[in-house]
């Protein structure tokens, strides 16, 4: 091995992750530099980093305050974006942790077991990914409608508790890349099939599982639609629909960009914030491989 | 024992359902759905001063953004929770109406009285087919030019001028004159001054919104003023698309661009909307409509004004488009729902509505009211309300297969800008597709 | 005096099939009610001509011949072809080189976070940030562009960049996403390989060839399949940021599908071209699953 090629690759690799890093930041300071712009500002000043002036009052305005900054064009009703940070957060909770157990269930018995059918239902399961999302709303809608759970959290995470394929192609594909020595021993044991998923499968698979959770959560919490069609009530409504009922405040004219940026920030910092708080615990679990 | 407490019980459930007094009834709830955010707390004021004239009576407002707006109610039309009254679109008229979805309110007017000339001639007109009305007027709005008035004078060019400008599709008459003069290259030279390079434009003199199918603030009213129509008549089934008047107008808006470097091209001008452009300085005049002119006041940091639009051979044209409030037809209290309707179309709440200049509302009285309100902001509004005229409008095309005609003809237009073939062929083209649907 | 010694339960032996049926049950109840209940109500629909505010009428095959005919829908499911072509190799090859930089080069936790940083805004508002960034007058992007002595581009608002600028938004969103679920791979090959590897004299590169990248098979089907899927349906993008413009640049299979259910009220055409879009993506995963081997781990 060559020190001097060591060197160069190394030099590169960082600046490849430096420019990456800067491009992926880039939007993100975008918004937060819209969000303490004043509103007559951000278009004469959308080439430059730093806005000419900083407010808070767009802040103010996003979270139903009486801000400095007042917009005729814009509905003054306030969006509670306090209460659906917290629906976000039942919301986004209730379907994670349905969707983490029942898949990575569903996942193992089909890494590991064999049952008749089980390569068929495992491709239909993955199979449900194919379908356009948008044709299946209408007649989830009507059921959900039936059941009498419109504006209700149920109605809200039904469909999505259970299982999502994204879910069990993923940790099926972990669990078939571990090694099968300890379940083996395990099962020579005589553990029972949930003991060797509960004690001995699942928990190698930390890493991806937190992996896993990170990404559901983060699916959770952005998901559109759905809510959108089954939970406009104030008392159910999430964050992403809260930022489109925000963004729909100006109706006919031209979206409330400073203040929608600053409803977008504070949407974001929950996540921010409990990835500080427990990423270095799952970070630590990604380090992992088990094999102690 | 056990047959007195029966008694008991049974009493009290029969006092307890006949003797209840009146206002323990349940309040009937008319929800009222808009997609224009700045009307909505007018309108609430609308809603208190009407519930304390009709107790018993509940008005429940709902507004939700233009792009949502007719998903959900699509959707509420589907589920069977849509709203009792819903502020409707010209574009929507032809679906609903073959759909069943609105309340024939001819029998409602004609009992109560109500005037339908106490609005601006033509806005009820609209909402009527074969003697059958299906909405109330409730505003309308027409198209103005917006311009810079620092950048004006800088030009040397007087408010009058542009307040009488010409135009015409071969050479753009005055107005192409005055852009010439208001655009700026970034080396201080001026579009009709030797030595103007337009390569290197820092001022536009002209910028539009991006350019759709119906053109309402980007091109329609240089066509109209020429003598273009989109379809022999209302509720037609032939499109107009191939009158070479149309061909030429986009042509020349093209060329203004693409050539002489004195407009904002369709692909620039990006999906920021116009007032965007406007408000970082990029463009002197806009073409826009009166429901921006809140939105104006809220991004622009400089004085502007309105002018109304240039005069073609035929005259002044402008679109315009008359709201309407309808009611559901499968409501469950279309009586109460129909006293709101009448009270939105009075004097008195039409009248709430102008003096808070958020639109202008069909009624002529309500319309002064709202110039009143904007002057006294310092802003003069004339040049939109002057046009609201018979004579110097023309309506919306209403016609049946409305989405996607309306897509069709975006592409076709699109293209035509975009300087992606020749126009006259893809605008035939499209009016024969177009055509065929019916 | 009774024994001390505590009876073991009975273990009732469950058949093995019963056992892995138990495990898949929930899985199964919200894939039939939520999946395949609606998937067969959208192929009756696929048999109808339906406009949501009135009943269906039966039309039996009507939409499908219309829809082999309908040069818009063969057209749309080509630009989503071009689309996955522009997003996949770049997001997934990005993704992966990142995977690796961090695993073998920067192992710090900040730097990984801020790898995944764009996938905590949603499609929307990432669409809206680089509307603004974009935009052709008014855009960062542009102005930085043009001071390096570059031309300025219409991008969004170009015909012939739009839906590349499409693609790049979304592989901006999701490489981070493709990076973190390809380190988490990376974490399950084990580590001595990588030392025994190292005492032999291998370089960076020949460890990666014969060592990460066999190994990172099943995930890297995993990846690909969902990427690709994923990517045929992109939409939010396209809702917000051309709305199939400009000139129908843009205008790719789901975004049609959705103008069909949504716009032009036809919702029977519409399932019918869900329908045809469902069986392309199953044929592709189907050769994807099997050329890329994606059940056996190489580790066996």
């Amino acid at each position: 091995m060559m020190p001097g090629n060591l060197k160069a690759g190394a030099i590169l690799g960082y600046a490849v992750l430096a420019l990456f890093i800067f491009v992926s930041l880039l939007p993100l300071w975008v918004a937060l530099k819209t969000a303490i712009s004043y509103p007559q500002d951000i278009f004469q000043s959308t080439t430059r980093l730093l806005p000419p002036r900083a407010t808070l009052g767009n802040f103010q305005r996003a979270a139903g305050l009486t801000s400095d900054i007042v917009l005729t064009s814009v509905n003054a009703s306030p969006i509670n974006f306090v209460l659906a940070l917290r629906n976000s957060l039942i919301y986004t909770s209730l379907v994670v942790t349905g969707q983490l157990f029942f898949s990575s269930m569903a996942a193992y018995a089909f890494a590991r077991m064999r049952f008749p059918g089980k390569d068929f239902l495992f491709y239909a399961i993955l199979a449900s990914t194919m379908i356009p999302a948008i044709v299946l709303f209408i007649p989830n809608f009507i059921l959900i409608k039936e059941l009498g759970w419109l504006n209700t959290f149920q109605g809200m995470v039904a469909p999505s508790f259970f299982m999502t394929p994204f879910a069990v192609f993923f940790m099926r594909q972990f669990f078939i890349s571990s090694p099968r020595e300890l379940e083996e021993a395990a099962r020579l044991e005589g553990c029972s099939p949930f003991q060797i998923f509960w004690k001995i499968a699942l928990p190698l698979q930390r890493g991806p599982l937190a992996t896993l959770a990170i990404l559901l959560s983060i699916n959770a919490w952005n998901e559109f639609f759905w809510p959108f069609l089954t939970g406009r009530d104030e008392s159910v409504r999430v964050i992403a629909v809260a930022l489109s009922d925000f963004l729909s405040q100006t109706g006919a004219g031209t979206p409330d960009w400073s203040g929608l940026m600053a409803a977008v920030i504070m949407s974001i910092i929950p996540i921010v914030i409990v990835l500080a708080v427990f990423g270095r615990q799952i970070v630590e679990s990604l380090q992992t491989t088990g094999m102690k | 024992m056990k047959r007195l407490r029966a008694l008991t019980l049974a009493a009290a459930a029969v006092v307890s359902t006949c003797c209840v007094p009146a206002a323990f009834a349940a309040d009937v709830e008319i929800s009222y759905w808009m997609w224009d955010g700045k009307q909505a707390p007018v309108y609430q004021q609308c809603a208190e001063k009407f519930q304390a004239t009709n107790p018993g009576i509940k008005i429940s407002i709902k507004q939700d953004g233009w792009e949502n707006y007719w998903t959900t109610l699509t959707t509420a039309f589907v589920s069977g929770n849509a709203p009792d009254v819903f502020v409707n679109h010209l574009s929507r008229f032809p679906e609903f109406l073959g759909n069943g979805v609105m309340e024939d309110l001819t029998d409602r007017i004609d009992a109560d009285k109500v005037d339908m000339k106490a609005y601006l001639p033509g806005l009820a007109e609209t909402w009527n087919k074969d003697g059958r009305q299906w909405g109330l007027p409730k505003n309308w709005d027409t198209i103005a030019f917006v311009y810079n008035k620092q950048m004006v004078a800088d030009a040397g060019i007087s408010e009058d001028t542009l307040r009488t400008l010409t135009w015409n599709p071969q050479d753009g008459g005055t107005l192409q004159k005055v852009l010439a003069k208001l655009t700026l290259d970034q080396n201080g030279k001026r579009g009709d001054e030797p030595g103007f390079d337009k390569s290197k434009v820092k001022v536009y003199g002209l910028a539009q919104n991006p350019a759709d199918g119906y053109g309402q603030s980007e091109w329609s009213h240089y066509a109209a003023s020429a003598g273009f129509q989109y379809v022999d008549k209302p509720w037609g089934s032939k499109y107009l698309y191939d009158d070479p008047i149309l061909a030429q107008t986009l042509t020349w808006l093209r060329d203004l661009a693409l050539k002489d470097g004195y407009a904002v091209s369709q692909e620039q001008a990006g999906q920021l909307q116009a007032v965007a452009l406007f408000s970082a300085g990029k463009a002197a005049i806009v073409p826009d409509g009166s429901w921006m002119i809140g939105s104006y006041r809220d991004s622009t940091s400089f004085k502007f004004g309105f002018a109304p639009v240039a005069q073609g051979p035929k005259g002044r044209r402008s679109m315009f488009n008359g709201l309407a409030d309808s009611i559901w037809s499968g409501s469950k209290h279309k009586d109460e729902a129909w006293k709101w309707v009448r009270y939105l179309g009075s004097q008195e709440c039409q009248s709430i509505v102008g003096n808070s200049g958020v639109v202008f509302p069909a009624r002529p009285e309500a319309t002064e009211l709202a110039r009143k309100a904007h002057e006294a902001k310092g802003l003069d509004v004339s040049a939109f309300i002057m046009l609201a005229k018979p004579e110097t409008t023309f309506p919306f095309p209403i016609t049946d297969h409305g989405e996607e005609i309306a897509n069709i003809l975006k592409t076709a237009v699109n293209k035509v800008l975009l300087n992606q073939g020749d126009p006259a062929s893809l605008l035939k083209d499209a009016n024969s597709a177009v055509n065929a649907l019916f | 005096m009774t024994t001390t010694m505590i009876p073991r339960r009975a273990k009732v032996r469950l058949p093995d099939w019963a056992v892995g049926y138990l495990f898949i049950l929930p899985a199964l109840v919200g894939f039939v009610l939520f999946y395949l209940v609606p998937t067969v109500r959208a192929l009756e629909v696929s048999l109808t001509d339906w406009n949501l505010l009135r009943a269906p009428k039966f039309v039996a095959l009507a939409n499908y011949d219309k829809l082999l005919a309908d040069p818009t829908f063969w057209n749309s499911m080509w630009l989503s072809l071009c689309y996955v072509a522009y997003n996949i190799p770049v997001q997934t090859a990005l993704g992966l080189l990142l995977a690796v930089l961090s695993d073998r080069l920067a192992r710090n936790v900040s730097i990984r976070a801020l790898i995944i940083a764009p996938y905590l805004i949603s499609n929307v508002v990432a669409a809206l940030l680089w509307l603004l960034m974009l935009d052709p007058l008014l855009g960062l992007t542009n102005d930085w562009l043009q001071a390096l002595g570059l031309s300025r581009h219409g991008f969004l608002s170009s015909p012939g960049e739009a839906l590349i600028s499409v693609a790049g938004i979304s592989t901006w969103r999701h490489t981070g996403l493709t990076a973190l679920l390809f380190y988490a791979g990376l974490q399950s090959i084990p580590r001595d390989l990588y030392e025994a590897a190292r005492l032999e004299g291998c370089s960076e590169f020949s460890m990666f060839r014969h060592i990460t990248f066999p190994l990172l098979r099943p995930v890297t089907t995993f990846v690909i399949v969902t990427s690709i899927i994923g990517s045929f349906q992109v939409f939010d993008v396209i809702a917000v940021g051309t709305h199939g413009g400009p000139a129908e640049s843009t205008r790719v299979v789901l975004w049609y599908i959705y103008e069909l259910a949504f716009k032009f009220n036809k919702m029977g055409y519409a399932s019918a071209a869900s329908m045809v879009l469902f069986t392309v993506l199953i044929l592709v995963t189907l050769v994807q699953m099997r050329v890329l081997r994606a059940d056996h781990s190489d580790l066996d």
